[in-house]
C-alpha cells in the first residue's frame, strides 16, 4: 500500500520554524532544500519527512502569504501506475519536479485532488523518510 | 523519538473525498466520526491516521470556508512531559480534547510557531502505528 510520507509546511520564516520542531519533539534536520519552488529545511522524525517551506509560487492559489500546512506526499511503488489512476479518478496534474534537478534520484508529480487539495506522488522517499515495507512475498523468499 | 501519526484536511465533502484517497491509494476506511469539532472519516495507510473533516468551528483563523491541510498530530511518550516541553519553546495550548472513540480518549492541541496547529496524543489515532519499542526496552524484553 502507498504511505504517506512528507509533510510540507509554508512558513514565513522556515529556520525558526524548523528549530521549534527540533526542540519540541527532537526531529532531526536531513536537509536544506533550494529549489525553484521553495526553500527551507527538511525535518525528519525516522519515518515521515517535514518539509518547512518558503514558497516561491502561490501553489495552492490562496495567495503568498498563506501560511500553513502546504502539502502533503505519497511514496508509491510506481508513478505512472498511479499517475493513471489519478487521471482517471479526475485529478488534476500541476507539476513534475525533480528530474535532472539538483536532487539526484528525485523525482515527484504533483497532483491537485477533490477540492483543490495539493499532494506528491513518488517513488524516491523523501530525504529521511522510511522506504515502503518489502511485500509480504518478496521478504519471506 | 515522537512521530508524527495524524493529518488532517478541513474539506467540505469528507464522504466524496475519503472515496477519493481510497480508490487512489488503497488507503482503508476505519473510521467515521462526528463529534462537536467536526465530521468526517478517518483513513489509515497502515502508519498514518489521515483524517478528512469538515469542521464545525474555526480552528485556525482561516474562516469557515478555508478547505486544504488543517493540522497535524505527533506521537508522544508522554504527553504531559511533550506539553511543556512545547510551551517552554513557544508553542500555546489551545484546547484540551476528549474523543471517547479513541482509545486513551484525550488529545492536546497547540499552536506552534506562525500559528501552526497540531495534536500531540500519547495515544495512537484510529489505524496508526504505534511508536516503536525502544531498543533498551526491547534488549529487557528479550
Amino acid at each position: 500500500m502507498p504511505k504517506l510520507r512528507h509533510i510540507a509546511i509554508a512558513a514565513e520564516d522556515p529556520e525558526a520554524m524548523a528549530e521549534f520542531y527540533k526542540k519540541a519533539f527532537d526531529f532531526v534536520e536531513v536537509g536544506r532544500p533550494n529549489g525553484v519552488l521553495a526553500d527551507g529545511v527538511f525535518l525528519s522524525d525516522g519515518t515521515l519527512n517535514m518539509a518547512i517551506l518558503k514558497f516561491k509560487t502561490d501553489q495552492l492559489g490562496k495567495g503568498m502569504d498563506f501560511r500553513g500546512i502546504h502539502h502533503f506526499g505519497i511514496l508509491v511503488e510506481d508513478v505512472e501506475e498511479f499517475t493513471k489512476r489519478l487521471d482517471s479518478l479526475g485529478a488534476e496534474h500541476y507539476i513534475d519536479q525533480g528530474h535532472g534537478g539538483n536532487q539526484a534520484g528525485y523525482f515527484e508529480k504533483k497532483f491537485y485532488g477533490p477540492e483543490r487539495v495539493l499532494f506528491d506522488i513518488a517513488e524516491h522517499g523523501w530525504a529521511g523518510s522510511e522506504p515502503l515495507p518489502i511485500p509480504v512475498k518478496q521478504a519471506a523468499e | 523519538m515522537a512521530k508524527l501519526r495524524h493529518l488532517a484536511i478541513a474539506c467540505k465533502d469528507p464522504d466524496a473525498m475519503a472515496e477519493f484517497y481510497i480508490k487512489a491509494f488503497d488507503f482503508k476506511n476505519v473510521r467515521t466520526s462526528d463529534g462537536p469539532l467536526a465530521y468526517g472519516h478517518h483513513l489509515s495507510d497502515g502508519t498514518i491516521d489521515l483524517a478528512i473533516l469538515r469542521f464545525k468551528t474555526d480552528q485556525i483563523g482561516k474562516g469557515m470556508e478555508y478547505t486544504g491541510l488543517h493540522h497535524f498530530g505527533v506521537l508522544v511518550e508522554d504527553i504531559d512531559e511533550a506539553a511543556t516541553k512545547v510551551g517552554a519553546h513557544g508553542g500555546k495550548h489551545y484546547m484540551d480534547q476528549e474523543d471517547q472513540h479513541r482509545v486513551g480518549g484525550f488529545e492536546v492541541k497547540m499552536y506552534g510557531p506562525e500559528g501552526i496547529l497540531f495534536d500531540i496524543a500519547e495515544h495512537p489515532w484510529t489505524g496508526s502505528e504505534p511508536l516503536p519499542v525502544p531498543e533498551k526496552a526491547k534488549e529487557a524484553a528479550e
